[in-house]
């Protein structure tokens, strides 16, 4: 077979596959369809590459198509399995008419920022600037930034960490270019008060001359924000923002807004990495399967006087308790029959079994719990009974010799 | 043969290389004690490494791939192969700081003549410059842990020099899917399944085995090789995660997963929402979240709501849902089995997938070659630009420590 051209050796074992799949009666026909179907497909594909070629500069693959035509609309499939594929044609055409038809089909370009490492931060006692704002200031930060999405899911520690670092920054004149279209762009701006005309030059980037900014856009006054993709990674910026009078600006720098991210979510997770640490029906969770955990915990609040779990009702959670106190109680007795605080996790038990809540648990300060679900735990790692088993030996020569266990 | 050992024995002095005379200024780790013939020949015996590596190429199992690097055949650190070793033939993809090469062996004897591979150039200047110097480490090492996987490209041997880095690969002569799917418009669905079941091999073992999250799907990053099977290359930002989670935004915009965007740290999930993003690509003809401002890219990623044409199969639908879920402790092969539950979903029904592991079945595209150096599949680049900034003595004071793995 070696000897064969590749592509002579490709037909005959495209043709075996077909037939190993098919095992027909009659052979020679069975050989003889497939040709047929092989040939009309190459010379529909010919004629579309052909068509493609003329008004498609980049050079394209001549290709044979063995089995099946690969591609979905091609001409060349109606031509060829007219039956087999009709409807699949039909399928993908219509219905994707509704998307963008503007998509652009060029080569898409990586993107990548600053590299961040939470371990090394630790070392450094890095604390994000905090510049002062006056509580009116304040608001009108908040409500600024409060409809941009990549502010709208941040806790209140990391809000106030974030509009605290942002800068004033006076732009002292009329005619000031704040940012230019096509130049690297590192912060995000929310106008404080004054006027910015935007401007696009179609080229990409600013020209020289009197028309180099482009044609207006857009412009943006007190409340207004621009150049928030900067806050993900340094990409040239797509317009030119210049002041119409003289205005205030609050400036915030990618790093640190994404450091401010980081570092939280970083505390956070080895914080709950550490609470896990101390719950002895998990013990021997794995630190891939502890960070696992701590991922998908859920963070809630409540208010003071919550029943959190109720006794008597089924569980189907477990709690840690992040910050604030809990109490304990028991049906008939007045007094709590114990204190949880920071740390401290309860409920634990819903995880293994379905038996009734055995005591009331009700928040006696404002308190932030972090929370999982049985069925959440059980996606992730399967049913905790296994994890227990794993480091009780006695159990474990029962699970080897237990033909369902896996 | 008996003329190449004859070849082979030859005094250095008689052999036409140009090596002979080049100061030992430009190995970047000089040993002492070795004479110009020993470097010769040791050179030699480098490029007769790299000239034979085919004859080892076998598909190795999952573990066998995962032995120690050192073990292997392939993707060692030569000290002595300089560019010059080998004729630069056509650019086969650039980026922004490197060059591919379809590059062959300088002087090679008859029989390596047809041996051709791709030539990775990667100027240390621009890398400092770019801050890429972890991800470029990051790029070697797991490159010469995974080489010898079926679906990966194979990195044959890397080395350096003055003033650029280079690995050495195999040249994957089918071009990228991406021009395929481009040309085609969308593929059907048996072409879609047969390159997502070769993914889901390649991110199975990526993960499972290695730890080690790519970080950069997309059909511009996966290639074809001569016999219509895939292999991914690029692995830029490929980063050995482990148990821990990462920071750095990196990847590319319209398949960033939620979790890179609001960072909140991030894993080997990432690859399966990509891997969703991917398959929705492949039947579709281009992703679910676009828009010409990436912004709103991102805020739709955000909000995960994905919007399919009405005929996709139902099979298919719930694949990509299941990937492209934004809460993580939910996202198909994130979830207890891993990539197991992917490889079971039904849209993957009938799939062989140690067949497909062994490269036993046929893929959908097999490119029409005329021979093993054919670039026909590979778009025009335009020629290098002139006048780079120099690696200077200064630059490599402070630097070359971090390169020492090449």
């Amino acid at each position: 077979m070696s000897d064969l051209p590749s592509d002579f050796a490709n037909e005959l074992s495209a043709l075996t596959r077909e037939y190993l799949r098919s095992l027909p009666t009659d052979h020679l026909q069975f050989c003889a369809n497939y040709f047929q179907k092989r040939l009309q497909s190459q010379r529909a594909e010919f004629v579309l590459a052909q068509q493609l070629s003329s008004t498609n500069a980049g050079a394209m693959a001549t290709t044979n198509f063995p089995g099946s035509n690969p591609f979905g609309s091609s001409p060349s499939n109606t031509a060829m399995h007219a039956l087999q594929e009709e409807d699949e044609t039909d399928q993908m055409t219509s219905p994707t008419a509704s998307f963008p038809s503007n998509y652009n089909l060029n080569r898409r370009t990586s993107v990548s920022a600053e590299s961040l490492n939470p371990t090394s931060a630790q070392n450094d006692n890095w604390a994000p600037p905090f510049h002062q704002k006056t509580a009116d200031q304040w608001s009108r930060l908040k409500t600024a930034v409060s409809g941009n999405f990549l502010f709208a899911p941040l806790d209140d520690d990391q809000s106030t960490a974030v509009l605290g670092a942002l800068q004033e920054k006076p732009i002292p004149a009329k005619d000031i270019k704040v940012i230019s279209q096509g130049d690297v762009g590192d912060f995000f701006y929310v106008v404080e008060n004054g006027s910015f005309d935007i401007y696009v030059n179609p080229s990409g980037k600013i020209a020289s001359g009197p028309d180099g900014l482009g044609s207006k856009v857009g412009n943006v006054g007190p409340g207004g924000s621009f150049g928030e993709l900067a806050l993900m990674y340094n990409a040239p910026r797509a317009a030119t923002v210049v002041s119409t009078e003289r205005s205030t600006l609050w400036a915030l720098d990618r790093v640190t807004f994404r450091r401010i991210l980081m570092d939280s979510a970083f505390q956070r997770r080895r914080m709950y990495e550490g609470f896990l640490e101390e719950v002895p029906l998990l013990t021997s969770l794995t630190p891939y399967e502890r960070s696992k955990i701590a991922d998908a915990l859920e963070t809630r609040r409540y208010p003071a006087g919550t029943t959190i779990i109720k006794e008597g009702d089924v569980g189907e959670a477990f709690f840690i308790l992040e910050s604030g106190d809990a109490e304990v109680f028991k049906r008939g007795t007045e007094q709590p029959v114990n204190r949880y605080k920071k740390g401290d996790y309860f409920g634990e038990l819903a995880l293994l079994n379905d038996k009734p809540r055995a005591a009331s648990v009700v928040s006696k300060t404002e308190v932030k719990v972090a929370t999982l679900g049985k069925d959440g735990f059980q996606r992730l790692l399967g049913p905790v009974e296994g994890i227990m088993r794993r480091n009780d030996p006695s159990k474990a020569s029962v699970e080897s010799v237990d033909p369902l266990a896996s | 043969m008996a003329a190449t050992a004859i070849k082979n024995h030859l005094p250095s002095a008689l052999l036409p290389h140009h090596r002979e005379s080049s100061p030992p200024k430009d190995d970047p780790k000089p040993l002492q004690k070795q004479s110009t013939q020993e470097i010769h020949e040791e050179r030699e015996q480098e490029k007769r490494l790299v000239s034979q590596w085919e004859d080892h190429k076998l598909a190795l199992s999952p573990s066998q791939v995962s032995q120690a690097p050192s073990q292997k055949q392939v993707g060692q650190s030569q000290r002595h192969l300089r560019c010059e070793d080998f004729d630069l033939v056509k650019t086969l993809g650039t980026g922004t700081f490197a060059r591919v090469w379809l590059a062959r062996l300088a002087n090679a004897k008859r029989e390596d003549r047809d041996k051709v591979f791709a030539l990775k150039i990667l100027r240390k200047v621009d890398v400092i410059r770019l801050k890429q110097v972890e991800h470029v480490r990051n790029e070697r090492n797991v490159l010469a842990v995974v080489a010898g996987h079926p679906f990966i490209t194979t990195m044959v041997a890397s080395f350096q020099d003055q003033d650029s880095l280079y690995i050495l690969l195999d040249y994957c002569p089918g071009g990228e899917v991406f021009s395929y799917l481009r040309r085609a418009r969308r593929f059907n669905e048996h072409t879609s399944q047969f390159y997502a079941a070769e993914i889901v091999l390649v991110l199975e073992f990526l993960h499972e085995h290695e730890g080690v999250a790519y970080r950069d799907l997309k059909p511009e990053n996966i290639l074809i090789d001569a016999e219509g099977h895939l292999k991914l290359v690029d692995f830029g930002f490929a980063k050995k995660v482990d148990d821990r989670e990462t920071y750095t935004l990196c990847g590319t915009p319209e398949y960033l997963a939620p979790e890179v965007i609001r960072n909140t740290g991030h894993g080997c999930a990432v690859d399966w929402w990509a891997f969703g993003i991917l398959v929705y690509e492949f039947l579709v003809g281009q992703p679910p979240f676009w828009d010409q401002n990436p912004m709103k890219i991102y805020e739709q990623i955000v909000a995960g709501h994905v919007r399919y044409p009405s005929a996709m199969s139902p099979d298919a639908r719930s694949l990509i849902a299941g990937l492209c879920t934004v809460d993580v402790s939910k996202r198909l092969g994130n979830i207890k089995g891993g990539a197991k539950t992917v490889k079971q979903h039904p849209w993957f029904k009938g799939t062989d997938w140690d067949a497909l592991y062994h490269r036993r079945v046929q893929g959908p595209i097999v490119p029409h070659l005329r021979g093993p150096a054919d670039t026909r599949n590979f778009d025009e680049y335009d020629p290098e630009p002139e006048g780079r900034e120099p690696y200077t003595e200064e630059l490599r004071q402070r630097w070359d420590a971090s390169f020492a793995d090449f």
